[in-house]
């Protein structure tokens, strides 16, 4: 049986959620935030994907080959060694050099570019990261390569031999699709989804097995299609006021009063 | 003869009304672990005898009557507060005990600038007592990563410590004087005093009690300035433990007081500082007080640290985004456990003292050991975080893969014997075994080598104030 050759697509991004409200450094100039001093992780929504490639590859019928490939500097490369370690069989990083916030456009171009040279009947990858917020590349990939792209990908099991069940999540609950690759996949909310956890034995076993690091130039034209002119802190914070009352049915009445008495008119 | 559950909740109820004693089947499962069998109950299995109620007490006087009745009735009674115990302390090892929640009270009594000391019932959240003085510009100095869950008398009871405590000291450095209720119904207030000669310090028989001999209801911790503003931050990069240990030591024994001084080890730093550490330990320091004593503190671990070559230093912004992301809140807690659930993985810690010349010896023994005894280990590590002129701890971070075994064999298949290595290295090299965690109830097997011949005035302890045993069985003493 011919395996089936998965690439699962991720990147590394700070963990914003360490940045206290007033520690936003914002060079309005150079147009960046300062993020590195905060924590990498893997970006929830490809940490997901991630998962849901290995699951896909124990319960698959026929020999599945994983790959993880992800654009972006050596800071990546602790991931990509630790994905050997849950058994991806090829952990790839595509060096650029660019600044990757805000080229979805150039990011797929990459990603196609690497498809047409490894041959892969799947591409499973988040639906956006909090840096560049963009939420394109996995569409534009497809686009790119000429597949179709099922969004907000929450299961993906294989129904046949060449034929996939991906659940996806739509407005009103979910939608299942009989899938047949080359096919990308893009990861939305997984309920359960934490990448597992490797093993210092399993770290052991592949601490010899390098990062195949490519070079790769992101098409210039490709990068253009929007251009960062400026960034400016959004402040959220909202206001607030505490109810006093001497008992909680007093505060919770003028709760009501206050607040959801004219919006529950409304309904 | 002894009182059926239903005789227990009726009496219980005379004594502190309907309302108070909670029978409800789920809260009193989740009432009979804490922490250390959180692998257990996240699978919704319980495997500790069932308490016969949870009761709230909002007075001194309600403490009393319920011990009275539980010393007369020989009832087993769990004293708790904030419920973040780590170390089994609020299993309820006995079918039919009382646990006995002092969470509602939880009155600020007195916040005293003048005489730098702040006064609070049991059931005040640290988090709450600390907010407050900060309001005023002072702080208590004490930061445990539980910080915004715990409260005092859990923090007196388990002989905590905080991140900060290299300068202001673990609890018991804290602690001016407080109210506990013993077994038999006998409140006693020990007073507020700078300091007295007028016998042993008999604070010390409260603190870290554990529940076990007295619930302590009213503690009273010294207050300090709080000028967040003279903090300097230092991090480094380095080769190894034994260099951070020595640099530590230096720091310690030439008289500075950082308020935090911590030593990870390269598993350790990369689960924290992978975005810097590189594979390497880290080392971090915090210089604190008036601006002065802030900056000589820093010049000197600079001075001190320059003498190791293989000392790198890293931007301290690296440090002040970790030091703004220190404590666990109800949110933490809420996440680990559906990634406990989900990834099958699950760490847990063991803190252990020892002077300068034995901890690397410690260190290198347990990991060791460790790695080659328990299988499906994901990360061992560990860092030093409160260090002593004449020694530092060292806190065991293990972690590993739960496979093949039921929820409620993962501690004897995993936890326990990581926490029998720790316990038996410790042990052999002349160490504490237990630095701020409490004994619980898993390190108790090894109570009596651990104080050797002076056993005899702990257990003494024991029979004098507990002489019916009906506190938190288990915990810290044998049978």
């Amino acid at each position: 049986m011919i395996a089936m050759n998965i690439l699962v697509c991720f990147k590394v991004t700070p963990d914003l959620d360490q940045l206290p409200p007033d520690g936003w450094e914002v060079d309005r100039a150079a147009l960046t935030v300062e993020t590195s001093f905060v924590k990498a992780m893997i970006n929830p929504y490809d940490e997901s994907a991630l998962e849901l490639a290995l699951r896909f590859a124990e319960d698959a019928p026929g020999p599945v080959k994983l790959t993880a490939l992800t654009v972006g500097d050596r800071s990546a490369d602790r991931y990509l060694k630790m994905l050997y370690a849950l058994k991806f069989d090829r952990a790839v990083r595509l060096e650029t050099g660019a600044d990757l916030r805000f080229t979805p456009e150039g990011i797929a171009a990459a990603i196609a570019a690497f498809v047409s040279r490894n041959p892969h009947q799947l591409i499973i990858m988040g639906r956006q990261s909090g840096v560049g917020d963009n939420a394109a590349t996995p569409l534009l990939a497809a686009e790119k390569l000429g597949w179709p792209c099922i969004a907000h990908v929450t299961e993906i099991r294989s129904l046949q031999e060449d034929l996939l069940k991906v659940r996806a999540q739509a407005d009103d609950g979910f939608l299942s699709y009989a899938a047949r690759p080359p096919l990308v996949a893009a990861v939305g909310n997984v309920p359960h989804a934490y990448l597992r956890v490797p093993t210092l034995k399993e770290r052991l076993g592949v601490r010899e097995k390098k990062v195949e690091i490519v070079a790769a130039a992101l098409p210039a034209e490709e990068g253009a299609g929007c251009t960062l002119t400026g960034l400016d802190v959004i402040d959220r914070r909202r206001a607030g006021l505490k109810i006093e009352g001497a008992t909680p049915q007093e505060k919770a009445g003028a709760l009501y009063e206050l607040y959801l008495k004219e919006r529950l008119a409304k309904l | 003869m002894s009182l059926t559950r239903e005789q227990i909740v009726e009496q219980l109820v005379g004594i502190l009304g309907e309302d108070n004693v909670v029978t409800d089947e789920a809260v009193l499962r989740q009432s009979s672990v804490d922490r250390f069998r959180r692998f257990e109950e996240l699978h919704g299995v319980f495997t500790q005898p069932l308490p016969a109620a949870v009761v709230y007490v909002h007075s001194t006087a309600e403490v009393a009557e319920v011990l009275k009745f539980a010393h007369k009735n020989l009832i087993n009674v769990v004293p708790r507060t904030g419920q973040t115990a780590t170390e089994g302390g609020l299993e309820t090892a006995v079918a039919n005990s009382i646990v006995v929640d002092g969470s509602r009270m939880n009155k600020i009594i007195k916040l005293d600038t003048y005489n730098m000391q702040a006064t609070c019932q049991c059931g005040t959240p640290l988090q709450v007592l600390e907010d407050q003085l900060r309001a005023l510009g002072y702080t208590t100095g004490h930061s445990p990563q539980s910080k915004p869950l715990a409260q005092l008398g859990g923090l007196v009871a388990t002989r905590s410590i905080g991140q900060f405590s290299t300068l202001y000291g673990g609890i018991e450095e804290m602690v001016v004087g407080l109210e506990a209720v013993f077994p038999n119904g006998h409140i006693a207030r020990i007073k507020n005093v700078p300091r007295r000669a007028a016998g042993p310090d008999i604070r010390h028989v409260v603190i870290g009690n554990e529940g076990a001999l007295c619930f302590i209801t009213e503690v009273t911790v010294k207050i300090y300035k709080f000028m967040p503003e003279n903090n300097i931050l230092l991090g480094y990069t380095l080769d190894r433990m034994k260099t951070g240990f020595e640099i530590l030591r230096q720091v310690m024994v030439n008289g500075y007081r950082p308020s935090v001084a911590r030593l990870y080890d390269p598993e350790d730093a990369d689960y924290h500082f992978s975005h810097f550490s590189e594979g390497r330990c880290v080392l971090i320091f915090m210089a604190e007080g008036p601006k002065a004593i802030a900056e000589a503190t820093a010049a000197a671990i600079k001075e001190i640290v320059a003498r190791h070559p293989e000392c790198q230093e890293v931007d301290s912004r690296y440090i002040q985004v970790w030091f703004d992301n220190l404590n666990w809140d109800a949110s933490d807690v809420a996440e680990e456990r559906a990634e406990i659930l989900e990834t099958k993985n699950i760490g847990n810690t063991t803190e252990i003292s020892a002077d300068w010349e034995k901890i690397n010896v410690i260190y290198e023994a347990c990991v060791e050991r460790i790695r080659r005894e328990v299988p499906d280990m994901t990360l061992v590590g560990g860092h030093s975080s409160h260090s002593y002129i004449n020694g530092t701890n060292l806190y065991f971070v293990h972690y590993y893969n739960v496979v093949d075994c039921k929820p409620e064999e993962e501690l004897t298949k995993y936890h326990l014997p990581i926490k029998t290595i720790i316990v038996e290295e410790t042990l052999k090299a002349g160490g504490a075994i237990c630095h701020h965690h409490g004994v619980g109830k898993y390190r108790t097997p090894w109570i009596d080598q651990e104080h050797g011949s002076a056993y005899y005035i702990l257990e003494t302890l024991k029979r004098a104030f507990d002489p019916r045993g009906i506190m938190n069985k288990g915990t810290i003493f044998k049978g």
